[in-house]
């Protein structure tokens, strides 16, 4: 391609141009469908008008041949042709032999039959080029007449016609390549800042919005959703930052424990029985470090979404009861009465391996925060509207208003479990459960204690966002 | 036993088989696809340890699959650092016998070398079991120590075979929890100590030889001698 014809390509490819190139054919083209009726008509009606005139004038001219005889027709159509300006008329008589007696034609045409009638022919006339003409031909007596007139009269009324269409087609092709050419301005201007924030947004920095009018076209409804995505994006890095400081957080802590631990060992060599105590501690701290990844790995699992797949029927009122019977003994030890109570098996479609872990989350957190002798319930219910429940209630301290959203955060411990076992992930996986599941979990007050209900609406894999 | 350990990372290798030359076993070791393929087809092993992830283009799974489908019955432990439960069904599924997730406790690993293999010489779910004085019919589901009855919950009943059934093995806690509650996850904390508490409370009165005992870092073990 050479240098020139590359920006002409490229603008081209250019939708506006491209649009407007398309309405300028059309138009062109409703032009000329405009103009073909017109001009035919109007050839046809000049036609007609034209006989009309040649045989008025044949009339006359037999009018005369009556009145004064073949000499008198000479006479007047030899003065008839010296008054011309040569070519406007034809005139030309002939005997039966077709030998031209008066007239400006040299001979009868060859093309033109010795019978009444119009014909179209090329005549050649005094300036020896050929003309179209229309003639025609009158017989009188043993005379032939022809009268005939030179189509190149009308020459200059076409002409401006054929002027007139082309202008026409002029000033719809200028006008809509420049609309086209002002269009694809406007818009590489809007879709240039477009691109500019896209890019920085690339380059790192989300902050970035698109810039948007009050007007609801459709590049402005284009840029409000892509900035609504932009949201969430942001919302969701920020989240991801969030958690990757807590996770380096959570990590040093027990990393730090088990480097001294082992540098301590290395400078020491403590005897034989104390260096493998000492081990069995680093080996602890190593597998605090595991069970902290293994949590994180499964919220990751949960989150993508994939494990809407193992999505099976199963009865939640027995996958509850299983876990009730799991930690009855450690409730019993700790003088916790675990009660259980379920209408009627609740069949449901769901995960069983992942809400049978959140329910022994919420079962093994109410056991950590319920008082000596307190009281846990656990409940199973199908609601009015088919949607599936399932509730742990302790009496214990409860969450305060203003934790409540913190809770479900990854990493967050809240200040009564300082001191308790835990990476503060347990409520962050019964979150993503009921989230895989449909619905966001529910912390409700009992004064004193807490209810957390899990939902499951009745298709949980039709109603699940995502 | 005469162990197959297919892996390639020499460091797990080296850990492995130490652990299983120690603890009085014979351990060969192929460190790619092809040669674990080769030794598990050929030689007459009791229980082989296969990597998901090796070098080359034979994949652990790929090979259980082979295995399988050339009739080798030879139970498999299948060893994967991929710790989603899809994987381990897929694992499972292709022909694996049990499954287990780096990085693990090398008693995690015995323990389960020893259940696979004890349940691959065939055992017969009907017949009774016993540990010392200590007596267990599945059928009737009666459970007798000595002269006297113990009465078990479902639950406890279901426990206490796991165990009789892996006498003098030692059993780990993610053990039971799979295989007695059915559970793939870790309860945080440690309530499968607070079952078998109460089910020693039950079968292990004062006057009697302790039969279930509890094995440091490990598990647990139901055995009559010491």
């Amino acid at each position: 391609m050479t240098e020139w014809a590359r920006p002409i390509a490229g603008m081209m490819r250019s939708s506006a141009v491209t649009l407007a190139l398309g309405y300028i054919g059309l138009g062109i083209a409703a032009l000329v469908l405009f103009a073909a009726p017109l001009w035919y008509a109007w050839q046809v009606t000049i036609q007609e008008g034209r006989a009309e005139i040649l045989q008025a004038d044949a009339q006359r001219l037999s009018d005369v041949f009556r009145r004064d005889g073949p000499q008198g027709l000479k006479s007047f159509i030899d003065t008839r042709v010296s008054m011309q300006i040569a070519g406007e008329r034809i005139l030309l008589l002939t005997d039966s032999a077709l030998q031209p007696l008066a007239g400006n034609l040299a001979a009868w045409p060859q093309t033109v039959p010795v019978t009444a009638g119009n014909y179209r022919i090329d005549v050649e006339l005094g300036d020896h080029m050929r003309h179209p003409a229309l003639v025609h031909v009158a017989r009188l007596g043993t005379y032939n007449l022809l009268v005939g007139r030179d189509n190149k009269l009308f020459a200059p009324l076409q002409a401006r016609f054929w002027y007139g269409l082309a202008a026409a087609i002029a000033v719809l092709s200028i006008a809509g390549l420049l609309i086209g050419l002002i269009t694809r301005r406007a818009l590489m201007a809007r879709i240039d800042s477009i691109r500019r924030t896209v890019t920085a947004i690339i380059h790192g920095d989300l902050k970035h919005r698109l810039p948007t009018h009050l007007s609801d076209d459709e590049l402005n409804t284009l840029s409000r959703t892509i900035n609504g995505m932009l949201d969430q994006i942001e919302q969701l890095v920020h989240g991801v930052r969030n958690v990757s400081n807590s996770i380096a957080h959570d990590l040093r802590t027990p990393l730090a424990e088990l480097r001294s631990r082992l540098e301590e060992l290395a400078l020491i060599r403590p005897p034989a029985a104390q260096t493998f105590a000492e081990i069995d501690g680093a080996v602890a701290d190593v597998d605090r470090v595991i069970r902290i990844f293994d949590a994180l790995l499964r919220l990751a699992e949960i989150d993508a979404g994939m494990r809407r797949s193992g999505f099976v029927p199963f009865d939640l009122a027995d996958l509850a009861a299983n876990a009730v019977e799991f930690y009855a003994p450690a409730a019993e030890l700790k003088n916790i009465e675990l009660t259980f109570s379920a209408d009627a098996p609740v069949p449901v479609s769901g995960d069983p391996v992942l809400l049978a872990q959140a329910l022994s989350n919420l079962i093994d957190n109410a056991l950590k925060f319920a008082p000596e002798r307190g009281a846990i319930a656990v409940t199973v219910q199908r609601r009015g509207d088919g949607t599936a429940e399932v509730a742990v209630a302790d009496n214990g301290p409860g969450i305060a208003a203003a934790e409540k959203a913190k809770v479900v955060e990854r990493f967050y411990r809240g200040d009564s479990s300082r001191g308790t076992p835990g990476v503060g992930l347990g409520l962050s996986l019964v979150q993503a459960v009921a989230k895989l599941h449909g619905k966001a979990v529910e912390l409700l007050d009992r004064e004193p204690g807490l209810r957390v209900v899990l939902t499951i609406p009745p298709d949980a894999a039709a109603s699940a966002p995502r | 036993m005469r162990i197959l350990l297919v892996e390639d990372n020499e460091r797990v290798t080296q850990f492995v088989v130490n652990g299983l030359r120690e603890a009085g076993h014979t351990a060969d070791h192929a460190a790619n696809g092809r040669d674990g393929m080769f030794l598990g087809a050929s030689e007459p092993y009791d229980v082989i340890i296969m990597d998901r992830m090796l070098p080359g283009d034979i994949d652990g799974l790929a090979i259980v699959e082979v295995l399988r489908k050339a009739g080798k019955r030879t139970p498999i432990l299948i060893l994967s650092a991929l710790s989603e439960v899809d994987d381990r069904i897929r694992g499972l599924r292709s022909g694996g016998d049990d499954y287990l997730t780096k990085p693990f406790a090398f008693g995690e690993l015995l323990a389960r070398l020893d259940a696979l293999h004890r349940r691959a010489q065939g055992i017969n779910n009907e017949s009774p079991l016993s540990v010392g004085d200590l007596h267990m019919n599945p059928l009737t589901r009666k459970v007798m120590r000595g002269e006297r009855t113990i009465i078990l919950q479902p639950r406890e009943f279901k426990l206490l075979e796991y165990l009789m059934r892996h006498a003098g093995q030692v059993v780990t806690r993610t053990m039971l929890l799979e295989n007695v509650w059915d559970y793939h996850f870790d309860p945080q904390t440690n309530v499968v100590d607070v079952h078998i508490s109460k089910l020693r409370q039950k079968i292990d009165t004062e006057a009697e030889r302790p039969l279930l005992r509890t094995v440091r870092n490990a598990g647990y073990m139901v055995s009559a001698g010491d």
